[in-house]
């Protein structure tokens, strides 16, 4: 097979289509320590600035030589421009949203803001993307982040409010699910005009949290119809253990599901039936941080051997991983091509 | 024996053989009106968990008898459950609304008996985590089952925890984390103990939703609890082995 762009090579593999090589892309973050040092743009002002935004979210293709650049590190931006009271913490600590102290209580109180897509910590994503797009060209394929009414719910309900008001009144919850999906693709349009080729939407509705009847019963529809409605590959981002709610997540007609190590490859891609590409899943805290480029590898082998179309870690990374680790998952994937070679 | 039919149900889902004793005897021991209260409790009515325990109390029964065998025998199921997916955190957190509801009721009279806690803890959920739902079953059951806990909330800092632990002296630091970004700070957390040379005098425990035992051995941690039942079994080992430690 030919030689392919990253751009070519990330959407054949969201589309379930022959690649050159697996590729390796985070559809959540890659942001580091040692990153924010190495081109000074550290946390919190990298989520910010936009020019710092982009030159962080840049060291993704200049340093790993990962297959995509993703420049929303966190998944609190929109959040923070509706009002959220946020923590936005220093270099080393992700900036977060402060759910104890939650804006709204119901569905009556879900309002937009008209000059959300103005508003600072909306705008420094989408300016990023164009500043990017300009720097890295046509090539290599930038993916957005635009969340999911389910995760904007924790940060403005509060996750035990909202988890309570699924079991008081789950009409309730649906309605604001519903209006809170706008912002979800007000977000994800203005990233896509901007000029992101894919967008990762985040909808935290966890196999620790939620029955995979939850899912069915309050999100598979409303994936179903982002689905539709999005002009570009959307990869659905369900943290935790989520294998026995992929078969509906597959069912909706989004490209990708980026998984958890708490499923395995092989069951994941069981679960999916093909009918989904899968996005995944080298264990953060234990692999990435805590061990060594051969256990990194380990773990890349498996995800290829089970068939898993993109290599990543399995969520947005912690921010003291060391640099040789990420660089052992493009590594991994080059020996496994070589090892399968060999071997036919 | 069990006299109610919906709480002989809800135990079908108790299928381990020592917790089928366990819980089973302590259940088969009480009156059907404390196993209304556990049932209630386990269908998250906090209604009726709140006019129960109120009517016992009138009725001359102790707080600890309805703690014990009406509230805490229906959390062990509820427990047993949500461990093995058989429900999720919305039906535990109704479930933990209806224990608070009787809760109000029992914590004065417990409170002003005098009885010895079975150690002190010290609960938080790490810096830069913001999720305190694990953390909150946590300190309900470990209050329940007798011990004083300390909460610290949540995006607690290793030096937090270090003057908690001037302050009030706990046998144990229960440190929570719902975040696979977050859970290094568990770690940073243990070694700033180690640091200040607090290490070798409380026992430090570590758990929430991404945390394993391999995570917890790593970071250094004394002990890892699963759940929140599992995590008042292991507070109680800890505790244990500090005395023998110190002794």
């Amino acid at each position: 097979m030919n030689k392919m762009t990253k751009k070519q090579r990330v959407l054949a593999a969201l589309n379930r289509q022959p690649v050159d090589r697996p590729p390796v892309a985070n559809p959540t973050s890659v942001a580091t320590v040692e990153m924010m040092d190495l081109v000074d743009a550290p946390f919190p002002e990298a989520c910010r600035s936009a020019e710092l935004n982009a030159r962080l979210a840049g060291t993704e293709i200049t340093e790993f030589d990962f297959d995509a650049i993703a420049p929303y590190f966190s998944i609190i931006q929109e959040s923070s421009a509706i009002g959220c009271e946020m923590q936005w913490e220093q270099k080393d600590n992700w900036p977060t949203v402060r759910m104890s102290n939650p804006i709204w209580k119901n569905a009556s109180d879900v309002k937009i803001p008209s000059n959300f897509l103005d508003h600072p910590d909306v705008k420094v994503i989408t300016d990023s993307i164009r500043i990017l797009r300009n720097e890295f060209g046509n090539d290599v394929p930038i993916i957005g982040k635009t969340m999911g009414p389910w995760t904007l719910a924790y940060h403005v309900f509060g996750v035990e409010a909202f988890l309570l008001g699924t079991i008081d009144n789950p009409e309730e919850t649906m309605d604001s699910l519903n209006k809170l999906l706008e912002i979800t693709y007000l977000f994800g349009e203005a990233q896509i005009d901007a000029g992101a080729d894919v967008l990762t939407v985040p909808d935290h509705a966890t196999g620790d949290l939620v029955s995979a009847q939850y899912y069915q019963n309050f999100l598979q529809d409303i994936h179903t119809e982002m689905a539709e409605k999005f002009s570009v590959p959307i990869i659905l981002h369900i943290c935790g253990r989520t294998v026995d709610r992929m078969p509906f997540i597959a069912d909706t007609g989004l490209n990708a599901f980026h998984f958890d190590s708490k499923n395995s490859p092989q069951e994941a891609m069981d679960a999916v039936n093909n009918k989904i590409a899968l996005v995944g899943n080298i264990n953060n805290p234990e692999t990435l941080y805590s061990k060594d480029v051969d256990d990194v590898k380990k773990e890349v082998f498996d995800c290829l051997n089970a068939g898993v179309q993109i290599i990543a870690p399995e969520c947005a990374i912690p921010l003291k991983t060391k640099s040789e680790n990420l660089i052992a998952i493009t590594e991994g994937i080059t020996d496994w091509l070589a090892e399968n070679e060999k071997k036919n | 024996m069990f006299e109610h039919e919906g709480l002989l149900k809800e135990f079908q889902w108790v299928t381990k053989e020592s917790e089928k004793k366990h819980i089973g005897e302590s259940i088969a021991k009480t009156s059907l009106a404390m196993q209304e209260i556990s049932f209630a409790l386990i269908q998250g009515d906090n209604e009726s968990v709140d006019k129960l325990t109120k009517e016992n109390l009138e009725n001359g029964i102790s707080a600890n008898e309805i703690l014990d065998n009406g509230l805490l025998n229906g959390m062990s199921i509820v427990g047993v459950k949500f461990r093995d997916n058989i429900i999720f955190v919305p039906e535990v957190l109704i479930s933990a609304r209806a224990m608070k509801a009787g809760m109000v009721h029992l914590e004065p009279i417990l409170s002003a008996s005098g009885i010895e806690p079975l150690g002190t803890v010290l609960m938080g959920t790490v810096k830069g985590d913001l999720h305190d739902i694990g953390k909150n079953l946590c300190i309900m059951m470990l209050r329940g089952a007798g011990f004083t806990v300390h909460d610290l909330g949540v995006d607690t800092s290793p030096e937090a925890f270090e003057d908690a632990f001037g302050e009030h002296g706990p046998d144990i630091i229960g440190m929570s984390a719902l975040l696979t970004t977050t859970m290094p700070n568990m770690g940073r957390t243990i070694q700033h103990f180690e640091d200040v040379g607090l290490r070798e005098e409380v026992r430090l425990m570590v758990g929430g939703a991404p945390v394993t035992q391999e995570f917890a051995d790593e970071m250094g941690a004394d002990a890892y609890g699963e759940s929140a039942v599992d995590a008042v079994d292991k507070a109680k080992e800890q505790v244990a082995l500090l005395k023998d430690l110190k002794s």
